[in-house]
């Protein structure tokens, strides 16, 4: 979804971007990627700090839309490995390039 | 903050308070209790200890094995294997156990939302007398693309909108947090689709979208 959307943005997405950090696409990913880090982290000063930097580029408001993004991921993984959602067999094909940059092909939850 | 999104949670937490399909309103609170303890857990346990056998938590109103489930579910869902759901569904029967995810991953939308915004989730509310509704489709049959059974016909849909289909409260719940925490799901094939003009680009909200899924090791 993120290289697709990126792609029609006219924004070729690195997938290896969502790993490293670096040669991020976009206004506001440096400071976005910074903040979804720090959600699913547990060091709440860096979280505190990492909001604060959204706040300051954008505004409340885009740190709370942000922040529901986060939190509904946060749900959509749980209830995906849970559940066992597995993707299709030709899906998985044609996603095997994301899948080589995001480097998720060995995680437990692949199935 | 937007009306709808506290319109959500604020429906989601209710609804942990009242009877479900299999649980009722005591369990499901139970249930929720133990999947924030697990979230905010300084010191979590690893993933092969189940919390019933350590003195964390002594569940009055769920079995051992369910509070395990909601325990490992809430903190190292990626470590979920399909043994690991046949021997706790095996247990507690294959829709309960669907309704316990629902309620896990509804506290973690909520009780996530807040830590990520700066505020303080609400305390849950009284628990709602009355038995389990019994709620569920007419059809329930095994899928391909789910370890738990959805409802009829199964995989024509992706697995993560029909994983919940056999609990329609269930599913209720998680896709009307889904449509105002991310997108409503008649925008979803909409690439540049915004909530608003100053907010989020699609982008940018797929770049956390898939930084939160990457760190929390969720391979789909």
């Amino acid at each position: 979804m993120l290289s697709w959307s990126g792609d029609h943005a006219g924004d070729t997405v690195d997938l290896t971007s969502v790993e490293s950090g670096r040669h991020l696409a976009g206004e506001h990913s440096t400071v976005l990627w910074r903040f979804a880090s720090a959600c699913a982290g547990s060091d709440d000063d860096e979280l505190a700090a990492a909001r604060a930097a959204v706040v300051d580029a954008t505004d409340t408001a885009f740190m709370v839309d942000a922040s529901a993004v986060a939190a509904n991921f946060e749900m959509m993984t749980r209830l995906a490995d849970s559940t066992g959602a597995r993707m299709p067999a030709e899906v998985l094909e044609a996603r095997a390039g994301a899948i080589g940059a995001l480097g998720v092909a060995e995680l437990t939850s692949r199935r | 903050m937007r009306k709808d999104l506290l319109s959500a949670q604020q429906a989601a937490w209710n609804d942990l308070a009242r009877p479900g399909s299999w649980w009722t309103a005591d369990e499901r609170l139970e249930l929720a209790s133990i999947a924030r303890l697990a979230i905010a857990d300084p010191e979590p346990l690893p993933p092969w200890v189940g919390v019933s056998s350590t003195d964390r938590l002594d569940p009055a109103a769920v079995p051992a094995v369910a509070a395990d489930a909601a325990y490992r579910i809430a903190r190292h869902a990626g470590t979920m294997t399909e043994t690991v759901y046949r021997s706790v569904a095996d247990e507690i029967g294959e829709l309960r156990y669907v309704e316990l995810c629902s309620v896990v991953s509804a506290v973690a939308a909520v009780v996530s939302f807040h830590r990520a915004a700066g505020t303080v989730p609400p305390p849950f509310p009284e628990p709602t007398a009355g038995e389990p509704t019994g709620e569920r489709p007419d059809d329930v049959v095994a899928a391909e693309l789910n370890w738990v059974p959805v409802a009829a016909p199964a995989d024509q849909t992706a697995a993560v909108v029909q994983a919940y289909s056999a609990v329609p409260g269930a599913m209720r719940t998680t896709w009307t947090l889904a449509r105002a925490q991310y997108i409503p799901e008649d925008e979803m094939g909409q690439p540049d689709w915004m909530r608003r003009p100053d907010g989020l680009t699609r982008p940018e909200a797929e770049l956390v979208a898939a930084r939160v899924a990457q760190l929390r090791e969720c391979f789909y």
